[in-house]
């Protein structure tokens, strides 16, 4: 599969991809899918908004979006997924850790219009609360068609106490086991990228 | 060691009282086992020992090597040397076994890892434990089996060394060939570290075969009702739990 760095704001895709991101500043992204292709993208984001659209143009072709965000000030990312083709699927993971006593907002939509049937279309979204932030999450699924297959599921919450109780039953500290776990939350299987490799730094100096 | 002192504990949640003016001192090298049926308190006492977040202790301290660790953390008492094998160890979902081995080990210690020393650490360990060694780098405790689950327990308690073991119900979900292994590792560190004392909790004298207790408890209704030999824990199991009265046998707490 290719690697290739995005600068541009709208991106065509005609062949499999990795796509690596890393954002400190906001941002706003369309990606047009126009071949029957596996996409991935790992979008690191620190501290600012992000936009993005992605256009499943070609039956067949399949979107995986990894969204991790660390932020301090009030910052929303918006998502969505157009399936314009039938055949056609998406699995979207958004995963935020709202360090401060700001906003985090995620709009996550999937779309599925009524002649494009046999769709995946699924989304996962976590936002951990470290301290006492107002986060939120509005998971939509516009599904006009009858046989797609969706999911959503939305979690905003502290690390749960059992999990800390269980990592500090081994001598880890509270501080260092909520590291442990945003890590977990954030860093994915991806390669280790430049990219990642920035967003763990950023990680390390919470 | 470890001396509880007259303790009555209750939930945060609910204000219920669990576990009412518990006495219990084991010493060093000791090997303790409180039975009892369920919902009596016994794994409640293991976690207040350790520190768990959901108990109050309203009355009472607990002493380890002669200073009070209820004021302290959970990871404070764990550096002490504390360690609670769990009955049902919590999934962690991202982080792999030997991240977590890696970090609980660096903090213990204080030291950084020698990773040639610690590599061969897990892998001696999961030979003894007859465990696989693809688990080591899976998530903590996710999709392992009830049997993986405990032995993982086991392979924390060999990597981390600690001075005082409390299992809870290590036992269930175990089969007999898994409970041999299991209590074999323990056995063989046990004999390595002579200082280290163990306290059993199980509702069954199975596992009492495997480790020798120098002490059984029973406990009912919060309190430790009972202290004898391993007799005590076989006779109990043949007449039941009720035929406990409250007279108290020969015992460490006397």
């Amino acid at each position: 599969m290719n690697k290739i760095d995005i600068d541009s704001k709208k991106i065509t895709i005609t062949s499999s991809k990795e796509i690596y991101i890393y954002d400190e500043d906001d941002t706003e992204r369309i990606y047009n899918i126009e071949e029957k292709v596996l996409l991935k993208i790992y979008h690191y984001n620190v501290d600012s908004n992000a936009k993005v659209i992605i256009n499943i143009n070609t039956e067949g072709a399949e979107v995986e979006y990894h969204y991790s965000t660390i932020s301090y000030k009030d910052n929303s990312f918006k998502i969505e997924v157009n399936h314009n083709r039938k055949n056609t699927i998406s699995n979207i993971y958004n995963h935020g850790v709202n360090i401060l006593n700001n906003k985090l907002h995620f709009d996550i939509s999937g779309i599925v219009k009524k002649n494009i049937k046999n769709c995946t279309c699924n989304q996962e979204n976590q936002i951990i609360n470290i301290s006492d932030g107002d986060s939120t999450i509005l998971p939509i699924l516009l599904i006009d068609n009858y046989d797609v297959s969706s999911s959503h599921s939305a979690y905003i919450g502290k690390f749960r106490e059992d999990i800390l109780f269980y990592l500090m039953s081994r001598g880890i500290s509270r501080d260092i086991s909520t590291k442990l776990l945003i890590y977990s939350l954030l860093v994915n299987d991806s390669e280790d990228s430049e990219e990642l490799i920035k967003f763990k730094n950023k990680i390390e100096n919470i | 060691m470890l001396d509880i002192n007259k303790i009555t504990v209750i939930t945060k949640d609910s204000k219920k009282e669990i576990i009412k003016d518990l006495s219990l001192k084991i010493n060093d090298g000791e090997v303790h086992a409180i039975m009892g049926p369920n919902g009596t308190g016994k794994s409640t006492l293991s976690k207040v020992i350790m520190g768990n977040y959901k108990y109050e202790l309203t009355k009472g301290d607990i002493l380890f090597n002669n200073k009070s660790i209820i004021d302290l953390e959970v990871d404070e008492r764990a550096k002490l040397g504390i360690f609670l094998a769990m009955q049902d160890p919590t999934v962690v979902d991202g982080v792999t076994n030997s991240e977590f081995l890696k970090t609980a080990t660096t903090e213990i210690t204080k030291e950084r890892i020698n990773y040639f020393d610690f590599i061969k650490g897990i892998d001696k360990c999961l030979n003894d434990l007859e465990l696989s060694e693809d688990m080591i780098h899976r998530s903590l405790n996710k999709g392992f089996s009830g049997g993986e689950k405990k032995k993982n327990e086991i392979l924390q308690l060999k990597m981390l060394k600690p001075k005082f073991i409390i299992l809870d119900e290590i036992d269930s979900g175990l089969d007999v060939d898994s409970l041999k292994i299991v209590c074999s590792n323990i056995n063989d560190y046990l004999k390595d570290n002579k200082d280290t004392s163990l306290l059993i909790i199980t509702h069954y004298p199975r596992i009492l075969e495997y480790i020798k207790p120098d002490y059984v408890h029973i406990m009912t209704d919060g309190k430790i009702k009972k202290t004898g030999d391993i007799d005590l824990a076989f006779t109990t199991e043949k007449e039941g739990y009720n035929s406990i009265n409250e007279v108290r046998g020969k015992s460490s707490n006397e």
